[in-house]
């Protein structure tokens, strides 16, 4: 492993360390931001000039997405629980086991470091996708949870082709709107960065299987989309209205 | 190469109509003249077309050929069903970015880069499912999609990364391809919602709007759910290995879902639900194929896979038809339905029987043929029932439907077609004959005016009647594809197969032992993969039919 797949390794790992813990939106974005532009370049060979520009347009566009989404936002985000230092342990140890399993067993076609950073990354972003009721972390945390998944495919099959570089890139633009939305939306709907549930409110008209059934109630008022007896027939009806 | 101007078609338009979905009218015209230039491009594509671009390669397929124009057949429908439904503005954009992705992912013959397309079109519909403005349950569902879809799009990314290179010893230890197969049979489990992954899809339900269900529910899973086959197919069934326990916890998923899909579907008071709960059920089939690692499997699970998303967009559209027509999604609401919409009653007929089938239909053959080859005796006999039970469902809504009109109902849209009074009484008034001539012809253009101006009206006033009409025309196409028609078959049977990678290869001295081809996959003897001669390569020599799922003479 050269020192500079070292270097940009430790990059990664320390942007997705800052994205985890900073409580600050802002500082999490720069750290998503420093993510998605290094670990594109933790490859052997380097992709080529091209694909890496899509790359890295891709994450300018992906953080500039979510910086609209948490613009003027006057709160922090819930940060992580545990505080920097642990989170920076786990990815630590994390990255301890991807060096240490590079190849899964046989032999591999990237580097090490692509592994290690890809573990690391992804132990990360387990705690914001599993736990998490702040919509800002789960979405960086998704960008985070494919961003490792994606380094260790570096890691294990080699620098991606061209069109693979692309197919990515459009992945993570779409990720990062997906959770710019989510965020407006959360803002949109309840002034901060979670979304739950108003407890006791009326619950769609379903029986849904398991857990979370709004068996037999039958409002429909506090479901995301209008049904029925809220809507009026035709196609003027307000059974949309707003969309 | 004939797949190119299908994607730039439909990724062109979704950006044209999500940028100008400010001006709702113009949105919706982008889309539906995307979604009829997509269709017309789709009908074009080639069944050996392919192209080298940027390392990896587009091939065509007539499989693609075939998701690619009915999935724009029905997204057109749909959007047309939005018009008089008045949907979600995001709607068309979000349908064709949909059916571009998935064509995306079915042309590229890389399955790394494919599930990387796939997972990207699923990310589209959290478009729609955030309503404005905003309310809390609706990011609530959307936070659920964003989390099913970024880790079923993991897994599949790490179990298609894992076995695409030469494993060397590795290649001999079926625990590594076992891992790898459950990743990815569990990632399309979590994509289709099937049970006990259900939870974000069956809330989905409540947040989407109606015409975008079989987009997110369906065809984008289904998508993702054929790149597994064909992966699978090639990087995993061909080394007939014994992944037994990983085999009967895929096909418990499948059957789990199968089974109280439908029972679930049954119980529902909401349209949509019901809609999206048999989406469910027909998944559980569809995973059932996945299950299945059998040569035998390869064309009745991608024919499933094409008949009930068809059905299931024609169960959606019938579902928003009836929405539209009398304001309500709740059963208990809609009593007489049919009465007061006959074209609906008879859509909603040819649904049941394309979903349902018989012996000899393509639907029920594929239905039965997986289960015989994942679930032997009673267990199969009890999912092959469910997909018979589910004329309970249909039986249960034409109960309502003939059944006394509710004031909901009463109060709704006629199907009996009326034309606006729009033509005025001109009288002729001329004394001389070619005066009067003259002011006949007059009179004709002018009434000719009358008409044409009357035009918006007239749809105002019909809208129930070409909702209906829409929507039998979409039953019309699902019972066609329920049957057979199109070469539904044939298109499952032979398409390009997809390039997992490097993968063990044949020559591979450290990869399993090459042993006799044995039709049989439950035989746990491991045996090399498949070669990957050109379609239509004959077998080599001296062997017997290799069990593999290499591509078929498509001709």
């Amino acid at each position: 492993m050269t020192i500079l797949l070292a270097a940009l390794t430790a990059t990664v790992i320390a942007g997705a360390v800052v994205t985890v813990s900073a409580r600050e939106a802002r500082a999490g974005l720069l750290g998503l931001l420093v993510v998605l532009i290094a670990s594109p370049l933790v490859a052997d060979p380097l992709p080529g000039p091209l694909p890496l520009a899509a790359r890295i347009a891709a994450a300018f566009l992906a953080a500039r997405l979510i910086a609209i989404a948490i613009r003027d936002l006057g709160q922090p985000t819930a940060g992580s629980r545990l505080g920097w230092p642990v989170e920076a342990l786990a990815a630590a140890a994390g990255a301890a086991v991807g060096f240490g399993t590079h190849g899964l067993g046989a032999p591999a076609l990237g580097p090490a470091a692509a592994s290690a950073a890809g573990f690391a990354v992804g132990v990360l972003a387990a705690a914001p996708i599993v736990t998490s009721r702040d919509v800002f972390r789960l979405g960086t945390g998704a960008m985070l949870l494919l961003s490792g998944g994606l380094l260790v495919r570096a890691g294990l099959g080699g620098t991606p082709s061209d069109l693979e570089q692309l197919v990515t890139a459009g992945l993570v633009v779409g990720v990062a709107g997906a959770a710019a939305l989510i965020i407006r939306g959360a803002r949109e709907a309840t002034g901060t960065l979670v979304a739950v549930d108003e407890p006791g409110g009326p619950r769609p008209p379903s029986r849904h299987l398991g857990r979370g059934s709004g068996a037999g109630s039958r409002g429909g008022a506090g479901g995301a989309h209008p049904v029925g007896g809220e809507a009026t027939p035709g196609a003027s009806s307000g059974a949309s209205s707003g969309r | 190469m004939t797949v190119l101007p299908f994607l730039a078609i439909t990724f062109g338009a979704a950006a044209a109509s999500l940028l100008t979905r400010g001006n709702r009218r113009v949105s919706v015209w982008i889309g539906i003249l995307g979604l009829l230039a997509a269709a017309v491009a789709a009908a074009r594509i080639g069944s050996s077309d392919s192209l080298e671009i940027g390392g990896g390669v587009l091939a065509g397929s007539e499989y693609l050929r075939l998701f690619a124009l009915l999935g724009s057949l029905v997204s057109l429908a749909l959007v047309l069903l939005g018009l008089v439904a008045n949907s979600h503005r995001n709607a068309p954009g979000v349908l064709l970015a949909g059916i571009g992705a998935g064509v995306l992912a079915l042309s590229l013959s890389d399955a790394r880069i494919a599930v990387l397309a796939a997972t990207a079109g699923g990310l589209v519909g959290i478009l729609v499912t955030i309503d404005r403005p905003a309310t809390a349950r609706s990011v609530i569902v959307a936070t659920r999609e964003l989390r099913a879809l970024a880790i079923a799009g993991l897994l599949a990314i790490l179990a298609t990364a894992w076995i695409a290179r030469p494993l060397g010893d590795l290649a001999a230890v079926p625990d590594v391809f076992g891992f790898a197969y459950v990743g990815f049979a569990v990632a399309v489990a979590i994509r289709f919602g099937a049970i006990p992954f259900h939870f974000w899809a069956a809330r989905l339900a409540d947040a989407a709007p109606e015409i975008t269900l079989p987009m997110l529910m369906a065809w984008g899973p289904a998508a993702f759910a054929v790149v597994a086959l064909a992966w699978a197919d090639q990087s995993v069934a061909p080394l007939l290995l014994p992944l037994t326990a990983e085999r009967i916890a895929v096909v418990a998923v499948g059957a789990v879902s199968a089974v109280l899909g439908m029972l679930a579907a049954w119980i529902q008071d909401d349209l949509e639900h019901v809609v999206g709960y048999t989406i469910i059920a027909d998944a559980g089939i569809a995973i059932l194929g996945l299950a299945a690692l059998d040569p035998a499997a390869w064309e009745p699970a991608r024919t499933w896979i094409l008949v009930f998303v068809t059905v299931r967009s024609a169960f959606a559209a019938w579902a928003v038809s009836v929405r539209a027509a009398f304001g309500s999604r709740r059963v208990s609401d809609l009593a007489g339905w049919a009465v007061r919409a006959p074209l609906l009653g008879v859509a909603l007929g040819i649904v049941a029987l394309a979903a349902v089938g018989f012996p000899g239909l393509a639907t029920w053959n594929a239905r039965t043929a997986l289960v015989d080859l994942t679930l032997a005796g009673p267990l199969g006999i009890v999912v092959v029932l469910s997909g018979v039970a589910q004329l309970a469902i249909y039986g249960r809504l034409l109960y309502v439907g003939l059944s006394r009109p509710s004031d909901a109902v009463r109060a709704g849209q006629s199907q009996r077609p009326t034309w606006p009074e729009a033509v005025a009484d001109r009288n002729v008034t001329g004394r001389g004959r070619v005066e009067r001539v003259f002011e006949r012809g007059s009179h004709a253009g002018g009434a000719a005016l009358d008409v044409i101006w009357s035009l918006p009206g007239a749809f105002r006033a019909n809208r129930g009647l070409l909702a209906g009409v829409l929507a039998l025309a979409v039953a019309g196409l699902a019972l066609t594809i329920s049957s057979g028609g199109l070469g539904v078959v044939e298109a499952a049977s032979a398409v390009p197969g997809q390039d997992a990678g490097p993968g063990p290869q044949p020559g591979d001295e450290t990869g399993p032992e090459p042993s006799s081809f044995e039709p049989e996959a439950s035989e746990a003897v491991p045996s090399e993969p498949p070669t990957s001669g050109p379609p239509g390569s004959a077998p080599p020599s001296g062997r017997s039919p290799e069990p593999s799922f290499q591509p078929l003479p498509s001709g």
